[in-house]
């Protein structure tokens, strides 16, 4: 990533700060500098969420708590690893969590073909078809299949990345990732996103 | 080495998926009070439990119990009769059950066991759960010993058998469990169910202490 220009944090016009130097900041006591950090990963954090979870107020819960426990561990931050990726495994694990306590209260991803074909669950005025179309095929993968094609194509991260997030294998993250893509193609194998280019 | 062009289709999906999803002011300013009044954090200090488990690490961290004599008695007469309140009912269950056999047979290619095995102390036992799931690609307990959590207790397949497998030292008592099978909480289809299934989702029941449900 870019380094991003954040004025007046080193009390100079113009200064590029990268993630790992606001870190440094915060632990040297600008706790402002935490704030550059929100505004930088916080859009992201919450796609991700949204996209892994099905809703913005389960997302923005996983995405401050991710902030809030990133904030108190800081601390334990190392500089080899790109903020961003460490960011995400406190996410990532967020999301499981918070899936997992759902799931235990009904069932919100819908997993069978058929049951996918007779959502019922219209998008919202302003989305689009496509789009109402894409959550569901997102919603009807597999919880990890969803993770790693989630990290992969969409916060476009490496392989090598994503295994430091999840944990996973590298080979069997490319497994889930292709096993995603082949439903997702196969599920909106209807829709304008499939005709185009085939 | 670069990796092949995406497809036109997945360059499309991603593309759509990409698409920001705006941070809400009043979120973004909750966050930031709650930063605020958070301890400021501090090199080498912090979470050790935050990336690992923080559900496990809650469960781990020590807490500080205090319990009067007489409450402990009270406390202990009550386990004893909880426990075998709970005895009674497993074991009536068991007497019925040709529909919670149907209800396992039902689940295909499906074969569990959580048997616990007696230590020596006997308040603490070893306990093997079993699935045989061979399409799975991940499997994993959760349970109230480790408050549910997804990814703390993942279960080893036997690449030859299919069978996934996974031993735990569980204390006495009755633990209520379920299996998660690449995503989906499924219950042990060789266990009884819990009579206290939450929420709608069936979970198991295994008991500790000398008695396997």
């Amino acid at each position: 990533m870019a380094p991003v220009t954040s004025p007046g944090v080193l009390g100079f016009k113009s200064v590029p700060m990268t993630d790992a130097m606001l870190v440094r900041r915060v632990l040297e006591g600008d706790t402002a500098a935490f704030t550059t950090l929100v505004d930088r990963h916080a859009a992201a954090c919450t796609r991700f969420a949204m996209r892994m979870l099905g809703n913005r107020e389960d997302a923005e819960d996983a995405t401050q708590e991710s902030f809030l426990r990133a904030y108190r561990s800081l601390g334990r931050y190392e500089e080899r690893q790109a903020f961003r990726t460490w960011l995400f495994q406190i996410l990532v694990n967020r999301c499981r969590t918070a899936a997992v306590r759902r799931h235990r209260r009904q069932r919100m991803f819908l997993v069978d073909d058929g049951a996918v074909a007779m959502a019922s669950v219209r998008p919202a005025a302003e989305s689009t078809e496509l789009r109402a179309e894409l959550n569901r095929a997102i919603e009807s993968l597999d919880p990890d299949q969803r993770e790693a094609f989630l990290l992969k194509h969409v916060e476009q991260l490496s392989y090598d990345e994503i295994a430091a997030i999840t944990g996973a294998g590298v080979s069997a993250l490319k497994m889930r990732v292709k096993r995603a893509c082949d439903r997702m193609q196969w599920l909106l194998r209807d829709e304008e996103v499939s005709d185009v280019g085939t | 080495m670069s990796e092949p062009e995406n497809p036109h289709w997945l360059r499309q999906v991603s593309g759509e998926l990409r698409e920001e999803v705006p941070v809400r002011a009043a979120w973004r300013a909750k966050l930031l009070d709650e930063v605020a009044r958070a301890p400021r954090p501090s090199p080498g200090a912090g979470d050790d439990e935050t990336l690992s488990d923080p559900w496990a690490s809650e469960a781990r961290r020590p807490r500080r119990l205090v319990l009067h004599p007489l409450a402990g008695l009270a406390a202990a007469v009550a386990f004893a009769a909880v426990g075998a309140a709970t005895t009674l009912a497993v074991m009536t269950r068991r007497a019925e059950t040709p529909a919670r056999t149907e209800v396992a047979a039902a689940q295909p290619a499906s074969r569990t066991a959580a048997a616990p095995m007696s230590d020596a102390t006997s308040d603490v036992d070893i306990v093997t759960f079993e699935l045989s799931a061979p399409t799975a690609t991940n499997v994993a307990l959760v349970g109230s010993f480790n408050r549910w959590n997804p990814v703390a207790t993942p279960l080893e397949r036997d690449a030859v058998t299919g069978r996934w497998m996974v031993s735990l030292r569980l204390p006495a008592g009755r633990h209520v469990y379920a299996f998660v099978v690449d995503g989906d909480i499924t219950a042990d289809p060789a266990a009884p169910r819990a009579a206290d299934a939450d929420f709608g989702t069936p979970n198991s029941v295994v008991l500790v202490g000398g008695r396997s449900s």
